[in-house]
């Protein structure tokens, strides 16, 4: 068919239908007289348009709607898988079914994955897939569900795995945030999952929330770990990774960009999915917000080689940078090792940095104490002012000049931090780690110098002299005993 | 489009998310027995993605080519995936005439339809393009034609015409 002969077809056919049904086939031959051809063409086709009018009036989703779906296929309980009885159903995913299993051999229970026919199909992946489980199974750690076995029986593939009876880490993030101790250990438990995977040269790939399983017993399972294909050197579209195999290669809001866009990935990816993972687990909400198109929007800046602007921050500084640093577009941006991310998240755990859960009421305290404090110290340069008098010249004037100086700086810093607890409380226990040091030498000295002026004037003026040793004793007090607690108690302490 | 690799790639998952929720939609409402009023997917993604990035989508028409053009390969990549499984000889044809018919079971081939799609295009891209954004980018005559650049009445004229001879088509007539 050329385009002229098309033309000719479509403007005769429109000719015909505007016709009334009586007149068309005389008007037909008529006006295609001597191309028995077109006649046949133009007929057919006003045949196929009124046998189907409505053909392809419904959008292609809902005339494919089970092909998208894709039927699920019957669950197998209460049956025999080679030497495996099937107890029950217990997940579907993108990778199959899974099955609560007794092996009959051994008499454990084990999780039974039965793989998807498209994972198994083709004999490349096949191959790959079975070569990844055999070096996932190599791992042993106690945050990693154990590979027992992978099994062909009766030409499908089936994974037999340690059986995890537990809630997901999906599951526990319905329920909102975790709290901050549980927080870490959890991301520290995960991470070194990783790390022990990383070790023996094995990448997750898909790293999520339905991926972590929290035991009964409170210890965390990764599952699946390489069991997510790579397509790298397959040259598959990132069409095909999405449409042939579902989720399992990976899942979008979770996939590293160079995932994403099918390249090679290393254990990098599985820092990227790690800072969405610890990003989700503390606060409940996906990074990159819940809906399809913020997700893409994101995503694609993250493939331009931005970093994607997240539009909060979370409630720990440390760990806020920590996830943002895992989540940058550009591998060699992120943490090199899942190592090197374990270190930092200990360093959490261990200072308790991130937990400026700063509870309200001691906050208080702790603000109260800065303020009693700053008017005390500046209360002292207008005492040696006035007892000034009684001390020889030049030393009266000298001491108040340095009780003046001591007592500024001491009073500004105790001020600044007061500001900074109302105003800008996640920098507070950085900002009160600098400035301490500096409030202790001052005062220590202003102490020192209330201490010396009360020597001398025992003897002479001793109510003033008693007074002066009182002030600088509680000064003292206040900075090796009083102070430390409050701002433990207010959870201000970094050690 | 060529240069839009990049743009189309990543856009491909969020397309199939979409797809699968509106799959999911069709039939929980087909079984209600509600009537369907399809949501222009292309049309709903693009607005979001508007409000997101202006700069990004500047040209609608060529978003909605785009989105359009990513549906059917997502769908073809499926219905090749599904007839690989069933293996072991033809693949199962439904044909145009009984799905009518029996009303219920309105399967088309796509993998026939995608195939005389192509054919088309050989003579009549416009016609085409026209196709594939109303069946597979679910788009209205109204929509079709602002994405196109051309009067609603032209897009009801080409599609009348064209679905006939994809019916026609799929309808196992003599060729041409």
């Amino acid at each position: 068919m050329t385009p002229a002969r098309w033309r000719l077809i479509n403007d005769l056919f429109h000719a015909v239908l505007a016709r009334d049904a009586g007149d068309r086939a005389a008007f037909l031959e008529q006006s295609a007289a001597g191309d028995p051809d077109l006649v046949r063409e133009v007929q057919t086709l006003l045949a196929s348009h009124g046998r189907a009018e409505r053909f392809l009036d419904e959008p292609a989703w809902g005339v494919a709607a089970d092909l998208i779906l894709d039927a699920p296929p019957a669950s197998r309980a209460g049956t025999n898988v080679g030497p495996y009885f099937i107890v029950e159903e217990i997940g579907r995913g993108g990778m199959g079914v899974v099955y609560a299993a007794d092996d009959r051999r051994l008499g454990r229970a084990v999780a039974l994955k039965a793989l998807a026919p498209e994972f198994t199909r083709d004999p490349v992946r096949r191959a790959r897939l079975t070569r990844e489980a055999r070096a996932a199974a190599a791992l042993s750690h106690p945050a990693i569900a154990t590979i027992f076995a992978l099994e062909e029986i009766d030409g499908e593939l089936y994974i037999a795995s340690e059986l995890v009876r537990g809630r997901t880490l999906r599951e526990e993030v319905r329920d909102g945030p975790l709290p901050a101790e549980r927080l870490v250990s959890t991301l520290i438990d995960i991470c070194g999952a990783l790390v022990a995977a990383h070790d023996c040269g094995i990448v997750h790939r898909d790293l999520k929330p339905e991926n972590v399983m929290r035991r009964v017993d409170g210890q965390i399972k990764v599952l699946d770990f390489g069991l997510a294909q790579s397509d790298s050197g397959r040259n598959l579209s990132a069409l095909s990774r999405l449409t042939e195999a579902g989720a399992a290669m990976g899942t979008p809001g979770y996939m590293a960009p160079e995932q994403l866009s099918g390249a090679e990935v290393d254990a990098r990816a599985d820092i990227f999915a790690f800072g969405v993972l610890a990003w989700e687990l503390a606060t409940a909400e996906h990074p990159f917000g819940t809906d399809a198109a913020s997700l893409l929007a994101r995503m694609t800046e993250l493939m331009d080689g931005g970093s994607g602007r997240l539009s909060r921050s979370l409630p720990m500084p440390a760990l806020d940078q920590i996830a943002r640093r895992c989540m940058r577009g550009a591998p060699v941006e992120r943490y090199p090792t899942s190592a090197a991310l374990l270190a930092d998240l200990r360093a959490l755990d261990i200072t308790g940095t991130p937990v400026p859960r700063v509870s309200d009421r001691t906050l208080w305290w702790w603000q109260l104490h800065q303020l009693v404090a700053a008017t005390l110290i500046g209360i002292m340069p207008a005492a040696v002012w006035a007892i000034r008098p009684w001390l020889r010249y030049p030393y009266g004037s000298a001491l108040f000049f340095v009780t003046l100086t001591l007592a500024i700086v001491s009073v500004t810093l105790r001020l600044n931090l007061s500001f900074t607890s109302r105003v800008l409380t996640h920098t507070l226990v950085d900002h009160r780690a600098r400035a301490y040091p500096a409030i202790v030498i001052c005062e220590t000295c202003l102490a020192t110098a209330l201490l010396g002026i009360a020597a001398v004037l025992f003897g002479q003026h001793d109510a003033v002299a008693a007074l002066l040793l009182g002030v600088a004793v509680v000064t003292l007090a206040s900075l090796t005993l009083i102070e430390p607690a409050t701002t433990r108690a207010a959870g201000l302490t970094r050690a | 489009m060529m240069d839009d690799r990049q743009s189309v790639d990543s856009l491909l998952p969020i397309v199939y998310q979409e797809l699968r929720r509106l799959a999911a939609g069709y039939l929980r409402r087909e079984r209600a027995g509600q009537t369907l009023q399809p949501t222009a997917l292309v049309h709903e993604a693009y607005m979001r993605l508007l409000k997101d990035k202006p700069d990004r989508w500047q040209n609608r028409a060529h978003f909605c080519a785009i989105a359009a053009h990513s549906m059917r390969q997502i769908l073809i990549e499926r219905a090749r995936a599904r007839d690989a499984q069933k293996r072991g000889g033809a693949r199962q044809r439904v044909t145009l005439d009984e799905g009518l018919v029996a009303g219920g079971n309105r399967s088309i081939d796509l993998l026939a339809l995608d195939e005389a799609l192509e054919r088309l295009a050989a003579f009549d891209p416009e016609q085409a393009r026209l196709v594939e954004l109303r069946f597979f980018g679910g788009l209205t005559v109204e929509e079709t034609a602002e994405a196109m650049g051309i009067s609603p009445a032209t897009v009801k004229r080409h599609w009348t015409v064209a679905s006939a001879w994809l019916a026609r088509e799929l309808e196992g007539s003599p060729q041409t």
